[in-house]
Formats: C-alpha cells, structure tokens, sequence
C-alpha cells in the first residue's frame, strides 16, 4: 500500500476514513437526527451546513492573514502554503457560505439575496478570495506570490470588521440569534465539528500537496533538499 | 524626509502636467459614467436624493482606479522604477509621496464630479459646503490609501490593469457605503449622530488604511 502525503500508510487511510464516517454521521443527523422546523419545514435544515462553511471561510481568512504575516516577517515559504492552502479551501466554504445563504434567504424571505450585513460581508469575503486567487495565478515567482497573498490578507482582515460595521449600520435583517430547539442546537454543534475536522483535513492535504510541488520543482531545478526533509512526505512510489 | 517628500510629490506633479498621461482619461470618464448614471436616474427629487451618494461615489470609484492603477506605471514603463527604489528614501516615503499625489489626483476629479451632479441630478449637493468637502477628503484619503498600496502589489503581476478594480472594490465596500450615507444625509441636512458615525467610520478607514500602507508597502514594492 502506498504511503500518503499526510500519513504513513494504513493509519492515513483509517484517518480519512474516520472523517468520511464524520461527514456521513453530520449529514445523517442534518437529515434524520434534526426535527423539521414548524415554520420553513425542510428548509431550514440548510442553517446546519450554511453554519459551518460560513465559520470555516471566516476561520480560513483569519488563518491566511496570520500565516502571511507569519511568512511576512520570516520569509519561510512553509508559512505560505499554510497560507495559500487556507485561501482555496477558504474560497470554497465562503462559495457555499453564498449557495447555502441565498437557498435559506428564498426559503426564509422570499428572495435569494438581501444586503444584509452578513451576506454582505460573505460576498465581500468571497471577492476578496476570488481576487487573491486571480492574483497568485499571474506570478510565476514563489516569495512575490507569498507577499502578495499576504499583504491583500492582511488587508481583507483589517476591513472586515469595517465591513460588518458599515452594513450593519447601513441595514439589517439575518437572524441574531436565532431560536432553536435543543435537538436542533445538538445537530448543529455536530454538523459544525464534522464539517470543520473535513474542511481542516482538506487544508492538511492541500498543505502537504503545496510543499511537496514546491520540492519537486527544486529537484528539477537541481536543488535537491535533504533526505530528512523529504523522508515524511514522498509516497513510495516516488522513490520507485 | 518632509523635503524628499516635497521632491518626489513634484516629480510626480510635474511629469502628469507635462504629459497629461493619465487625468485628463480619468477626469473624461468620470464625466461620462456620471452622465450615463443621471440619464438613468429618472426618478422623482426625493428618490434622487437618496441614491445620488451611492451614484456619485461609485463615480469617483471607477473614474479614480484609473488614477490609482497609473501609480507605479510611468515609473515601470519608463525603466526608472530601480532607480526610485534605489533612491535614498525610505518605501514610506515612496508610499506617502504616490498617495498624495493620488489624493490630489481624486480631489480635481471630485472638483468636477461632485458640481457636475448637482447639475445633472438637479439634487443640492452643494447647499452645505463644509460638511461635503469634510466626507470627500476623507473618502478621498480612504480610497487613495488603500488603492496606492494594493496598486504596489498588482504592479509586479502580469494583470496589473484589470485586476486593480477587482482587489479595491471589495476592500472600500465600507468606505463607499459610508461616504454615500453620509452624502445623503448631508443633502438632507441631517447632521445628527448618525452622519457623525458614518464620518468616524471613514476616519478610522483612512487611518488603519495609511497605517498599513506605511507597514506594508515596503514588502510591496520588494524586487
């Protein structure tokens, strides 16, 4: 059995394995576990995931901002694959934080998008993320792609409380805090943990796939790094 | 520092007189997107009143990247951009010099743009002076800031033209809905506490944008 980017073998197996039971048991309580809401019926089981992919985006781009200030003052490009992984699996959640949202908001309100300040500020998240992407992709240099990241991430993390500031002030109609029965908080809190140990598990994997692309492109470069640095996360089959 | 400031700014100053690269573009622009806005708002004065904030700072959104995506450019074209960098000035030196060159860049557009509203809207954007002029210079600073150090780093992409609009919008969401809620109570004379919080709002954007232009913009511009 091939060694994999993350783990070593069998253990990395039962891990994803462990976390695909994870999902599966979150999306089984979503659907079989919760209690059909009185008002918007089936609907509102959508809140379950909208709740988790909008605390992982939030996480993910609080997450960027530190590993590029990180990268920033150290110049190790170890801190920028955590912080590049963190913007695409960040971009991901906050583009179903959109779906999920605007699907609830049609349910909810009868309209599928309102400029409310959460919705507000996940779109304004999400251009931040888009643009960060298009950006990364037009500099073939490592170290100036790292500093761009980290600059426009720290940048969006300074606005974003301007941003729930302004459209709070400016409007506001998403639920506060919500009223919900202990049965439903209970799904939620499990939907939240499941959905957070899958997205955090992509991060890991895209993470290890960074670095080691950023390897292989110094072995052809002919800079090959030290055996112990690569021992860990080449699968055998490389080696082969 | 405050003479190599007053130089680079000159430099600068001096260098758009004389080529006329990149305002007379802007201030036509501004021009234009205005007089496409008012042909298609229509609407009775009061409807106007409320929308003409947003209409008019989104104006000087979109006329002003064209300013702010030229700051490094006549430096990049011109092979001279070593040369700045080699300069014995420090990078927040560089950065404040080309924000203020933007700012005075989005001031002459606001000098055209915010008149030429009134005329065309027809809505008395200019019946309080003070107030106006206060939310412009703060919006101007605002934008400026921001857009002068996102400039840096898309300079040294591939896709410095398209993508600039792009990185700033989103970042100044809060300054433009700020600065068209202000406008709009201004010309509704209501300078109560909630015109005071959307000003203190475009202050505190000014600063912490300033502020991290000067920490950051070093690592920008680093070749």
């Amino acid at each position: 059995m091939p060694e994999t980017a993350s783990g070593r073998g069998f253990v990395g197996y039962l891990g994803y394995a462990a976390v695909a039971v994870m999902v599966a048991a979150a999306i089984a309580a979503i659907c079989l576990l919760a209690p059909t809401e009185e008002t918007m019926g089936d609907a509102q089981r959508i809140v379950y995931i909208h709740v988790a992919v909008a605390w992982m985006g939030l996480a993910c781009f609080i997450f960027m901002a530190v590993a590029g200030g990180i990268y920033l003052a150290r110049r190790d490009l170890a801190w920028d694959h955590w912080s590049r992984a963190a913007l695409e699996i960040g971009w991901l959640c906050c583009s179903l934080t959109l779906i999920t949202g605007s699907l609830w908001a049609h349910a909810a309100w009868n309209t599928w998008w309102t400029w409310d300040p959460r919705l507000t500020t996940a779109f304004v998240l999400w251009a931040m993320y888009s643009a960060a992407l298009v950006l990364r992709s037009g500099v073939d240099d490592p170290h100036r792609q790292a500093r761009m990241g980290a600059i426009v991430a720290i940048v969006g993390a300074l606005d974003v409380p301007l941003v729930v500031m302004a459209t709070r002030w400016f409007r506001g109609v998403h639920p506060q805090s919500p009223h919900m029965e202990p049965a439903m908080r209970v799904v939620l809190g499990i939907s939240v943990v499941c959905f957070t140990v899958f997205f955090t598990t992509l991060l890991l994997l895209r993470r290890s796939q960074l670095r080691i692309a950023d390897m292989l492109e110094d072995m052809e470069c002919g800079g090959l790094p030290p055996l112990s640095e690569t021992a860990g996360d080449f699968p055998r089959v490389l080696e082969g | 520092m405050v003479k190599k400031l007053y130089w680079m700014i000159s430099k600068d100053l001096l260098s758009e007189c004389r080529s006329l690269r990149v305002w007379p573009a802007m201030l036509l622009l501004g021009v234009v997107v205005a007089l496409m806005f008012a042909m298609q708002a229509d609407l009775p004065p009061e409807r106007l009143r409320q929308i003409v904030g947003g209409l008019l700072w989104l104006t000087i959104f979109f006329a002003g990247t064209l300013a702010l995506d030229r700051s490094f450019a006549a430096e990049r074209e011109d092979g001279c951009w070593e040369g700045l960098l080699s300069y014995p000035v420090s990078p927040t030196c560089v950065y404040l010099a080309k924000l203020a060159v933007n700012v005075v860049a989005l001031a002459a557009l606001e000098c055209v743009l915010i008149p030429l509203f009134a005329i065309l809207t027809d809505v008395p954007l200019l019946a309080h002076p003070g107030p106006i002029v206060a939310v412009a210079v703060l919006g101007n600073l605002g934008i400026a800031a921001a857009g002068t150090l996102l400039a840096a780093v898309v300079n040294t992409g591939r896709q410095s033209s398209y993508l600039l609009s792009l990185l700033v919008l989103p970042a100044v969401v809060p300054l433009v809905l700020g600065a068209a809620e202000a406008t709009r109570l201004a010309v509704e004379h209501d300078f109560g506490p909630s015109w005071w919080r959307w000003v203190q709002l475009l202050a505190a954007f000014a600063i912490i944008f300033i502020t991290a232009g000067i920490v950051l913009f070093e690592y920008a511009v680093e070749e």
